[in-house]
């Protein structure tokens, strides 16, 4: 479950989709409704969100300081400045929605078959970004297409709040925070490789934060604390290699091969759901 | 971004609202809009702590610039 939470986390490929099929399909016996269950996604996520923050580590510590220096002067001059404020901005829609939404519609759609369903209609999502972005492209190898477009910093601020508010599309299962967001920053205009930058940067603070809160559950008695830390490294070295890989594939690479597998593995979730096959 | 004494004190008001939301919902006072109608609610919490950065961030953009 580590390595699995921690690879889908970040591919455009929903995690939370996957968490819900994959354990079906295998017959794994997790209960959802066991108390030791939240400590552990939260460990998962916890590990995730670190692999994070030690692949940007340089540039956290950039908009970190570049918030503070802009909070305070009250104008943005650098481009650490301006990401921060982006993400601040990103981040706040996400994190309204999240709080007061996520657990009701968690619990209305936790089922394989809808996570099955979702998990098409992402594909969809990922294949119809595509067909947009290439309207925008003009010829040239993929390397000149790709450099017409922007980096993170020079996204705008609408945008960057409505790409936040996509995050919230992934509290369906089948549909992906990571997908959701690099697309919406495809269509805000980033090279493909910025929109993954900027969608890890936005996941990095509300993956963080959600883990943070819950972190007391891992105190009460009956948490098994060495197995789960165990699965989150497991989740946090799966999280960071991802991450290394996605961030080489999208300097020339589309969110097509992702579509496409989402769409194949939802239809098939679907049918051997739905015959009994596995 | 406008500028404007007026709109950063409004921010500025409105970010010392959210700490008090935020205090409220950690100490387990307010139970509006919780999955829960007992105890503290941290995320809750956290949110509206969130909120109030925001609002003094953005009053501190507004504040009218003298030379």
């Amino acid at each position: 479950m580590g390595l699995l939470q921690g690879a889908s986390e970040l591919f455009p490929v929903s995690s939370l989709g996957h968490a819900v099929l994959v354990p079906s399909l295998l017959h794994w016996t997790f209960k959802q409704s066991d108390p030791s269950f939240l400590p552990f996604l939260v460990l998962l996520h916890l590990g995730t969100a670190t692999a994070l923050l030690v692949l940007y580590r340089g540039q956290w510590v950039a908009i970190i300081s570049g918030f503070f220096t802009a909070a305070i002067r009250g104008q943005m001059k650098t481009d650490s400045e301006r990401l921060a404020m982006l993400l601040l901005v990103g981040t706040i829609p996400a994190a309204v929605l999240g709080v007061f939404l996520e657990s009701r519609i968690k619990s209305l759609f936790a089922s394989p078959y809808v996570a099955a369903g979702f998990l098409v209609v992402n594909g969809l999502l990922m294949l119809g970004f595509e067909v947009v972005r290439r309207r925008h492209e003009k010829g040239g190898s993929r390397v000149e297409q790709e450099s017409q477009f922007a980096n993170a910093e020079r996204i705008s601020f609408r945008a960057a709040a409505l790409v936040g508010a996509c995050q919230a599309l992934a509290f369906l299962p089948g549909i992906s925070r990571s997908g959701v967001t690099i697309g919406g920053g495809l269509l805000a205009g980033l090279r493909h490789q910025e929109a993954a930058r900027f969608s890890f940067l936005l996941a990095t603070p509300v993956i963080l934060g959600a883990g943070l809160v819950e972190l007391p559950e891992l105190f009460k008695s009956g948490v098994p604390v060495l197995e789960y830390v165990a699965a989150a490294v497991l989740s946090g070295i799966a999280a960071y290699a991802s991450a290394r890989f996605l961030l080489r594939y999208f300097r020339s690479g589309r969110l097509d091969p992702y579509g496409w597998y989402c769409i194949g593995a939802g239809l098939a979730g679907l049918a051997l759901l739905h015959f009994g096959l596995w | 971004m406008v500028r404007s004494t007026s709109l950063a004190v409004g921010l500025g008001v409105l970010g010392i609202v959210f700490i008090v939301i935020a205090a409220l919902y950690a100490v387990g006072v307010l139970q509006i809009l919780t999955s829960t109608t007992s105890g503290p609610h941290y995320k809750h919490a956290v949110l509206f702590a969130v909120l109030a950065v925001a609002s003094f961030v953005a009053a501190s953009f507004a504040r009218s610039r003298t030379a």
